[in-house]
């Protein structure tokens, strides 16, 4: 056993109620590492194609990342997993604040849930012990008060996760939360948790202790890696103004998704959403890091006065913002900071919530939901106080809101008339908020991401050339700077590459890919160093990045194994692949299923695949996943 | 060379890199019971109080240690333990006013900052927000 990183994953069949430790195999860790890599290979074995997502089959994981708990800078992270509710298919969602950290000092590497408890429970640990308790008292309750209830209980110190009433009546995209508005919010993991009966999980790390391979030389590496990253062109604006940051300069440039990607230009004061004017305005209260961060981008707002006075919580962040401002037509930042707190408190993702709603409004717009379909709701873009009883309606499941909480994609089914060319979906999973028409790596990367359209598998913000950092990976991965302009097809297939092995590599080791993808100042070398330094496990920057293309082809098996044909569900939203986006500057085509297809063809070409896209034999080989091999004939045969 | 740390509050985001700085540096581990600087944490109003020893030069905990385990450094001007003489009476930690004396249950010592000789662990992990600040008093300079 690897002393420094044992692997003890804790095991708790929640049918049965028993829970006890296994341990990772050396080898299986140095070939995943953590976090989503040990993730996928878990649920790999766990789960198969014929899974039901809200079954007692499906399972839960919570793997933090194999640097969390040390002072590697933003590596708190954690990856859930689990089949998807929302899409049917793989499903990683990543969530900061506290519970990863906390975890590993308790002297857990992960927390593997089967099974259903016949009634509500939470699960409290610590490095002394862990117990299944009732939680009759706290279902029906917000993420709020069952954070407050739950730290009463157990000390003001404890970290907790847990889901809202939304996880709990399985919307297709609630959340899990955790430091009351951090989420791992997309594909419904929520309703994952909420299906097994699982409210909360407790962790207590006050006395734990976590040991690396080699203090000194790790101190040593972690000090190279926090000046190159307080150095980077972003550090001091995402401290300073968080994500949100520049909405207002994205609508000048014009690619800012608005009125469900009808438009990319918002008209009118548009100042007001973004981050950089909270201050201020007097909303911004207070900066907040995840563990372990030295960036500390998490917003925390309140409204003082006026009819939503004393609303308070974490973010928003830019996706909330162009979720709900810019993309419900709202240039008003309080209701967007009111549906932002009751996401969090009820346990929705932000991002499919906003975008089920713009389907609605839309839907309205063009006369195929009449005002009584919405319960008298007046949905129109630009209705705050709509936008806001929507939010509750869904995750209560009330009226038209029972049916958005199934998601866009199954709404558009329902209603019909044409509705799905404006659902913005694909494969099930509503797409985060970039216009994509306007960006093709990341037109490229949503299309292939194994768990839908958007931005968090692949963070390909370099094609656009707006830091010498991007321009400089830009120049490593494709050879030339001049690469580092979104709308062209030409090496886009190298640069999503690239940014989706190193993001696999992020989310194994617990790193916030802003430290790899925004950043960019984070790369192999310094990432192999610190992780040899910390856990023995002794990788160069090459062999660093396989694990991350490990992680990736193990993935598209999973989803090839379940069902996925490339040919039909290597695609895009209706409307970004059929409409142009005539706002964008150069005209906005749309990314037409020709022009996919031959960034695909180059994608799969580079990855290995088949002109199917399907990995061949000798790419498995190469990536020690021969095993997967003999489960995908069948899907193969299918698909062809 | 003497200094001392200055801790802002309003500037604390809850990140604990300095916990896990300072658990590190002293300890060659991880932990958040073995760190010198504690920060009590409540994310729901985001509000972070960061506590660690401000090197009082009317030290109330060398005052209080009965068995003089407790002295001030003349090169750094940090209080620095002497083990052999501690008893681990908790007295010096109920003395602090601020909070800035923690104590290691599992040996029974209390646990102080030494500003890490004059580069401390804690400064280096929070330069964003600056929410700790390292002030030499000879020179005035701040780090």
């Amino acid at each position: 056993m690897n002393t420094s990183y044992p692997g003890r994953l804790l095991i708790v069949d929640l049918s049965s109620g028993t829970i006890h430790n296994e341990h990772i195999s050396p080898e299986r860790l140095t070939s995943f590492l953590g976090g989503r890599g040990v993730g996928v290979k878990l649920l790999w074995d766990l789960v198969s194609g014929s899974t039901d997502p809200l079954g007692k089959e499906n399972a839960l994981l919570v793997i933090p990342g194999a640097l969390s708990g040390t002072s590697a800078p933003c590596s708190g992270r954690t990856t859930l997993l689990a089949k998807s509710p929302a899409t049917g298919r793989y499903l990683k969602s990543n969530i900061g604040g506290w519970i990863g950290v906390s975890l590993k000092l308790a002297g857990i590497d992960g927390l593997v849930f089967t099974g259903k408890s016949a009634q509500p429970v939470y699960l409290s640990l610590s490095s002394k012990g862990w117990q299944l308790h009732p939680a009759d008292d706290l279902w029906g309750q917000g993420v709020r008060p069952t954070t407050r209830a739950l730290k009463e209980k157990h000390g003001a110190d404890v970290e907790v996760m847990c889901i809202g009433p939304a996880g709990e009546r399985l919307v297709k995209f609630a959340s899990v939360m955790t430091s009351y508005y951090n989420a791992a919010a997309r594909g419904g993991i929520g309703a994952v948790m909420g299906s097994k009966n699982l409210k909360a999980v407790v962790v207590d790390a006050a006395m734990g202790e976590l040991t690396v391979a080699d203090p000194n030389g790790f101190a040593r590496a972690v000090k190279r890696a926090r000046d190159l990253l307080y150095n980077d062109s972003i550090a001091e604006d995402l401290h300073k103004f968080g994500t949100a940051r520049d909405v207002d300069a994205l609508n000048e440039l014009r690619i800012l998704p608005s009125y469900n990607f009808q438009k990319s230009h918002i008209s009118g004061e548009v100042g007001r959403i973004s981050g950089r004017a909270w201050p201020d305005l007097g909303y911004l209260k207070g900066i907040v890091g995840c563990a372990g961060c030295i960036y500390s981008c998490h917003r925390f707002t309140r409204i003082d006065s006026g009819k939503y006075a004393g609303t308070y919580s974490g973010g928003p962040e830019y996706e909330t913002v162009a979720s709900f401002g810019s993309g419900c037509g709202l240039l008003d930042p309080e209701p967007v900071f009111v549906a932002n707190y009751l996401c969090n408190d009820l346990g929705l993702d932000t991002i499919s919530t906003g975008n089920v709603i713009q389907w609605a409004m839309e839907s309205v717009q063009r006369g195929v939901l009449s005002r009584t379909d919405c319960d008298g709701i007046d949905l129109q873009f630009g209705n705050g106080d709509a936008v806001i009883e929507m939010v509750k309606n869904i995750a209560y499941r009330h009226g038209l809101g029972n049916l958005l909480a199934e998601g866009v994609a199954h709404a558009a089914e329902q209603i019909g008339q044409g509705s799905q060319r404006w659902a913005i979906q694909a494969r099930g999973l509503e797409q985060s908020r970039v216009e994509t028409r306007g960006a093709y790596a990341y037109a490229l990367a949503f299309a292939v991401n194994p768990r839908g359209p958007d931005h968090l598998h692949s963070e390909c913000l370099a094609e656009f050339g707006g830091t010498k950092e991007g321009r400089a990976l830009v120049k490593r991965v494709a050879g030339d700077e001049r690469y580092a302009v979104p709308n062209i097809e030409d090496k886009r297939a190298e640069i999503v590459r690239w940014h989706e092995d190193i993001y696999a590599v992020s989310d194994a080791l617990g790193l916030c890919a802003f430290t790899t993808t925004a950043a960019y100042s984070l790369q192999e070398e310094l990432i192999a160093e610190i992780l040899k330094t910390a856990t023995s496990i002794d990788l160069g920057p090459e062999e660093l990045l396989k694990v991350g293309r490990r992680i990736i082809t193990l993935e598209r098996c999973f989803n090839l194994r379940d069902g996925l044909c490339p040919e039909s569900d290597d695609i895009l939203p209706w409307r970004i692949m059929h409409e142009p986006q005539p706002d964008l500057p150069g005209g906005g085509e749309p990314i037409t299923p020709e022009r996919l297809k031959r960034m695909l063809s180059e994608y799969y070409r580079l990855h290995g695949w088949d002109t199917h896209g399907f990995p061949t034999t000798t790419t498995l080989q190469e990536l020690n996943l021969t095993f997967a091999s003999p489960e995908l004939s069948d899907a193969y045969d299918n698909c062809k | 060379m003497q200094g001392h740390l200055v801790v802002d509050e309003d500037h604390c985001t809850g990140c604990g890199s300095c916990m896990l700085a300072c658990s590190l540096e002293k300890e060659g581990k991880f932990s958040l019971f073995l760190s010198r600087i504690q920060v009590a944490r409540n994310e729901e109003k985001a509000q972070f109080t960061p506590a660690v020893c401000i090197q009082c030069s009317e030290a109330p905990c060398i005052t209080a240690c009965p068995v003089e385990a407790l002295s001030r450094d003349e090169t750094t001007g940090a209080i620095k333990l002497n083990r052999a003489l501690c008893t681990g009476c908790r007295q010096c930690v109920t003395a602090c006013p601020y909070g800035g004396v923690q104590f290691d249950q599992t040996r029974d010592i209390p646990l102080i900052c030494d500003l890490c000789g004059g580069t401390p662990a804690c400064v280096e992990a929070c330069q964003l927000p600056h929410a700790i600040t390292y002030v030499q008093d000879v020179t005035g300079e701040a780090t």
